[in-house]
Parts: C-alpha cells; sequence; structure tokens
C-alpha cells in the first residue's frame, strides 16, 4: 500500500510540475504571438494584398490558445492536488480543445510559409506598386498598402525590386503604364539618396553607375522577418504541444486511478 | 617600311573605333534600357586637322535597323548632312534621323572614368563621356522646341547609329564613322506570365503536420481507453458491494439463533 501511495506522489508531483511549465509556455506563447501580430517590420500590406495571410491567422490563434493553456494549468494543479475527479475530467475535455486549436495553428503557420516565394511579392509588386487606377474600394486599399510599404523598404534597406532592380526592366508593370522608361528606368526610390532625400545623381541613378543607385533585391528584407514569424509560432507551438501530451496521458492515467 | 608602318598604324586607329560603340558596361549598368541607349562619344575617332578653326560639330544619326535597307545616307549629293527628325522617318522606320548634336570631345584630356565614384564630379563626367539616346520624353509633343528632338525608342527593335563630323561654318560634312553594330532595346514580360506555384511541401510542415497528427491520434485512443476502464471499474464496484451487503444480512441471524 505505501508503495503505491509513493507511486501516487510522485505522479501528482510530476503533474503538478507539467502544468507549471505549461503556464509559463502558454504566457510565452501569447507573448510571443502578439509581437508577430503587432507586425514590427510593417510587412502585413504585402501579406493582405497576397490574399496570403494566413501566418497571421496562426498568430491571433495562438494568443488565445496560449491564455487558455496558463487558464488551465492552473485548473489542472487544482485537480490534482485536491484528486477531484470532476475537476480533472473537465481539464482533460478542455485540454484537448485546446490541443486540437493550437494544433491547426501550427500547421497553418508551417504550410502557409512555403507559399511565400520571391515571384509571389514579385508578381504583386509589379501588379500593385504605384497602381494607378484601381478597380474598387478594397483594391484602392491594397494598392496603398503595397506603394506604402514597398517605398519604406526600398529606402528602409536600401535595396530595389524582389531580386534586384532588373526587375523592373525585365516586366511590365503597373508602375511602368505611369512612369515612362526614358525617365524612371525604375522608382526613384531605388536611387542612392541624400540627407534631404533626394537622389544624389539622377542620371547615375538612371543609368545604373554603380554607387548611385540599390543594386540589391529586397527579398532578404521581407523573408527574414515572416520566416521568424512562421518557424517561432509553428516550432514553439509544436514543442509546447509534445510537452502537453506526455502530461495530458498521465493526467489521464492519474484520473483513471483516483476514487471518487 | 616608314610607309607600311603609318599603314598599320592607321589600320590601327581605324580599327580602334571607326563604329559608334555602347557605353562602358561597367560604368553604366542599366544599358540598354526598354527605350533609352547610351552610347560612348566619339573620342580620337576623327582626325583633328579636318577642323583648322576648331569649328566642328558631331551630329549623331539614328535609324532602325530594317530602314537600312530603304535607305542609310545621311548627306545629299552636295555634302550636306540630312535634316530629318524623329517624326518625318517615323521614329527611324524610313531613313535615318538626326538623333543629337554636340561638340567635339577633347581627345587630348579624356575624362576619367574613376572619378565617377566622386559625388561633385559624376555629372561632369557621365556628360563628357556618353550621351543617352531616347532621354527626351517631351520634345515630341512640345510644339515651341527648336532644338533637335531626342525621343525615346522603341523597346524590342534593333538600332543603328552613326557619328558624322562637320564643319558648322561650311555647312558640309568631312568624315563620318561606319553604322554602329546593331543595338536592340529591352524587351518586357507580362506579370501575368509570373509563376507563383511554391512547388514541393518543405520538410518543416510534412514533420510537423505528421508528429502532431500521430500525438493527436494517440491522446483520443488515451482518453477513450482511461474512460472505458473508468465506466468499467465503476460496474464492477457496484457488484461487489452488492455481494458485500448480502453477506453482512444474513450474519447477524445465527447469533439470535444461538441465543
Amino acid at each position: 500500500m505505501a508503495k503505491s501511495d509513493d507511486g501516487i506522489r510522485i505522479l501528482q508531483g510530476l503533474l503538478v510540475f507539467g502544468n507549471v511549465v505549461i503556464g509559463m509556455c502558454g504566457i510565452a506563447l501569447t507573448a510571443e504571438c502578439i509581437f508577430f501580430v503587432s507586425d514590427p517590420h510593417g510587412l502585413y500590406p504585402l501579406l493582405e494584398a497576397t490574399e496570403n495571410d494566413d501566418i497571421y491567422a496562426a498568430a491571433w490563434i495562438g494568443i488565445f490558445v496560449g491564455f487558455a493553456l496558463f487558464a488551465l494549468s492552473i485548473l489542472g494543479i487544482v485537480g490534482v492536488i485536491k484528486s477531484n475527479r470532476t475537476l480533472l475530467l473537465v481539464y482533460i475535455i478542455l485540454m484537448l480543445i485546446t490541443y486540437a486549436f493550437e494544433m491547426a495553428s501550427c500547421i497553418t503557420a508551417a504550410t502557409h510559409r512555403d507559399f511565400l516565394t520571391p515571384n509571389l511579392f514579385l508578381k504583386q509588386m509589379l501588379e500593385r506598386y504605384q497602381k494607378s487606377e484601381p478597380d474598387n474600394n478594397n483594391d484602392k486599399w491594397m494598392t496603398e498598402g503595397v506603394t506604402k510599404t514597398w517605398d519604406k523598404l526600398m529606402l528602409q534597406n536600401q535595396c530595389c525590386g524582389v531580386r534586384g532592380p532588373s526587375d523592373w526592366q525585365e516586366y511590365m508593370s503597373a508602375f511602368r503604364i505611369t512612369h515612362n522608361d526614358a525617365d524612371f528606368p525604375w522608382p526613384h526610390n531605388c536611387c542612392v539618396m541624400d540627407a534631404r532625400g533626394s537622389p544624389v545623381n539622377l542620371d547615375g541613378c538612371k543609368l545604373g553607375v554603380p554607387g548611385y543607385y540599390n543594386s540589391n533585391g529586397c527579398y532578404d528584407a521581407i523573408s527574414g522577418p515572416m520566416n521568424t514569424h512562421a518557424w517561432g509560432v509553428a516550432w514553439f507551438g509544436f514543442a509546447i504541444l509534445c510537452w502537453t501530451f506526455c502530461v495530458l496521458l498521465g493526467t489521464m492515467f492519474y484520473w483513471s486511478r483516483t476514487e471518487y | 617600311w616608314v610607309v607600311l608602318a603609318f599603314c598599320c598604324l592607321g589600320q590601327l586607329c581605324a580599327d580602334q573605333s571607326p563604329k559608334p560603340r555602347i557605353a562602358a558596361p561597367q560604368l553604366a549598368t542599366n544599358n540598354p534600357t526598354l527605350t533609352t541607349v547610351a552610347l560612348e562619344k566619339p573620342f580620337c575617332t576623327f582626325d583633328s586637322s579636318l577642323c583648322p578653326n576648331k569649328s566642328c560639330i558631331i551630329y549623331l544619326y539614328a535609324m532602325k535597323e530594317l530602314a537600312s535597307a530603304i535607305s542609310s545616307q545621311v548627306t545629299d549629293n552636295t555634302s550636306k548632312p540630312l535634316n530629318s527628325t524623329f517624326h518625318q522617318t517615323s521614329g527611324g522606320q524610313l531613313g535615318p534621323y538626326k538623333a543629337a548634336l554636340f561638340n567635339v570631345p577633347d581627345c587630348a584630356s579624356p575624362p576619367k572614368l574613376t572619378d565617377v565614384g566622386d559625388v561633385n564630379k559624376v555629372s561632369d563626367v557621365l556628360k563628357q563621356y556618353l550621351f543617352r539616346v531616347g532621354d527626351d520624353v517631351n520634345c515630341l509633343y512640345d510644339p515651341n522646341f527648336l532644338g533637335v528632338c531626342n525621343p525615346p525608342l522603341a523597346p524590342d527593335t534593333t538600332y543603328r547609329f552613326k557619328y558624322v563630323l562637320l564643319d558648322s561654318t561650311e555647312g558640309i560634312v568631312k568624315d563620318q564613322t561606319l553604322w554602329s553594330d546593331p543595338i536592340k532595346t529591352r524587351r518586357v514580360k507580362l506579370p501575368l506570365k509570373i509563376d507563383t506555384w511554391p512547388g514541393r511541401r518543405s520538410g518543416d510542415m510534412i514533420v510537423i503536420t505528421s508528429i502532431l497528427s500521430v500525438l493527436v491520434f494517440l491522446l483520443l485512443a488515451g482518453f477513450l481507453a482511461s474512460v472505458s476502464s473508468a465506466v468499467m471499474g465503476s460496474e464492477d464496484s457496484s457488484a461487489e458491494t452488492r455481494c458485500v451487503s448480502q453477506m453482512i444480512q444474513s450474519e447477524p441471524r445465527p447469533q439470535l439463533s444461538s441465543e
């Protein structure tokens, strides 16, 4: 009898410890997802215009799941210490639901990261940057978002186009319709700027003289933060789920061993 | 052998740049563009002895390559240069048109291309070294424009260029280069043709999906197992308590009978 008592005590201790870790991870997940949703790099308009912004949906789910994990972990600790079967049953069922949501969030983040290729951003940039005649209000909103984001990207990161300034020369674009090639082989934000925000030498920029235009592409500046976002949500969530799996199995075993 | 040497020198000089050349690609990386071509100015191409009073100027003629079948003459019978414009020749389709007019570049002191790094000198260096055909977007539609119009070229078209040395006082052609090699302007592709298909699934996504699916399945199986064991356990315990209560009831009777 003493041995099984000891065994139960050890199991209780482990479950309490497991729930404490789940609670802390839940708070960490909420904080991380709030950080990603706040979009510190200002790249959300690009995703919104591609209509492929599901990594943000995954982060939103992550915020609520993190909070739910924290609340449920407290319920779990109370239930394990009091050995109350009802509380533990409620805990297990709610945890299973939360588990399902978090699984959805991880898989969504990992899957939709795969869609964010250079060609996607290139096509969107060519079709929307400085588009002069939007079709409707939604189109206008997306066009303004894309234009502002690209202007800011090119100025802050000293880059041009997705792969390079040759993107503007190789492809037809909405920008090309309103800006002729002789004056604007590429947008003026691609030129090296002086302290007042105007090009250092416009002729040098137009001819492509090294040192007067930005010759590298902006794809790294876009994909870096988006990869961090998607992988942060997907892999941290995956780690939490692996730990929660063990704790839940332990709780189910403990529940089946307690008496009413 | 002196004559031979001179001949050879003459050949070398002639071979060096008898035709207009495109500007150095290390300097002008975006060349040719959709509608412009930047050409090197003719340094040391023409003999300076042809212009005793420094009264010479240079004309640049441009034409589409297919116009060479129609006419590629830039002078008329009296050695006077052709005065055709972009508009008259339909952009170089019917023959050469005059695209530019500038002073003879200084052969003795050409601009140093390394000065391009200096912000103050770059404008001058570019202006002295090259000329951009197709630079002026407004002159074609400006009725007040009086100079030589240099409108943008057509995309995806082959052009040829020629420099002509002219004495401005007499108005006759002193020398001309050969027609340049064909230079083609760029062509654009439509953005609709860009393929945005992401290709195969990445390894991350496959690992996460498969492992999580297995874990969820195990959790549900564990949940069902514990619920069913709890249900069966409660049935067993209710059968036991009935047995025990029957035994307790049957015990007190023998005591009463012994008394």
